[in-house]
């Protein structure tokens, strides 16, 4: 059991590394100096003319929102970060613990939002770039598998509840 | 908790320490101690024949229901 938690911590591990090391790579091939040029922009901009709908605006929306899901990739790998908390929990013996509890809610929850924000963040970039945003294809994507995901976090959540309550019974039972 | 654990009455009684009746039944001190001090959630039936045996006594001499 004790060997199966560490090769699983292991993967983790990896995983976690990889997920961090493409997401920096990604950050790394973004232009943020854009950012700067939309600076300069700022500062000469023709004061009467209407700010949205100015090309620098969409511009720097653009890569505003693109940065926006950097951060939420970002708040992903936190999240799977939290494996690693609930197998040093299960190293413990600590199978139906408080701590465990909290850790699969947290998990439900960075999950189904970071499908949530980025489906938003998809929306505006699809408003932005004036191209269409169909809905249901977007749900095809990959990345909202990780909605079903975050429910079964929430049941695990619910069954370990229980789990918790079963063993104190079971520890007060002469 | 309306079910009383009556085992300190019986132990006098009988004369025996609770270390005594620990080590014959075969559980630890501690969770004879949460047995006697009514914490406990449930009884087997195995460590209530033990008792009964070691203590000579019923269950009834060691269980008493007492309404809230």
């Amino acid at each position: 059991m004790k060997d199966n938690t560490k090769l699983l911590t292991y993967i983790t591990y990896a995983i976690l590394l990889g997920a961090v090391s493409v997401l920096l790579n990604d950050m790394r091939e973004f232009d943020f100096n854009q950012f700067e040029k939309f600076q300069n922009w700022a500062k000469v901009a023709d004061k009467n003319e209407s700010w949205f709908t100015s090309k620098n605006a969409i511009e720097w929306s653009y890569y505003v929102i693109s940065a926006g899901i950097f951060f939420w990739r970002a708040y992903l790998i936190y999240g799977f970060s939290y494996f690693l908390s609930i197998l040093k929990e299960v190293e413990n013996g600590n199978f139906f613990s408080n701590k465990n509890i909290k850790y699969f809610k947290k998990i439900g929850n960075i999950f189904i939002s970071y499908t949530v924000g980025i489906l938003i963040l998809r929306f505006l970039l699809a408003a932005i770039n004036g191209s269409s945003f169909k809905f249901f294809n977007e749900l095809k994507a990959e990345f909202t598998f990780l909605i079903p995901a975050g429910l079964a976090f929430y049941i695990l959540a619910e069954i370990f509840e229980k789990g918790k309550q079963v063993e104190e019974e079971n520890d007060l039972t002469i | 908790m309306p079910i009383v654990v009556n085992l300190d009455i019986m132990l006098k009684k009988r004369g025996m320490k609770s270390k005594e009746l620990a080590e014959i039944i075969g559980i630890t001190t501690a969770n004879l101690s949460i047995l006697k001090s009514g914490k406990a959630k449930a009884v087997r039936f195995s460590t209530l024949e033990a008792i009964c045996k070691a203590l000579d006594c019923q269950p009834s001499d060691i269980l008493e229901y007492v309404e809230d």
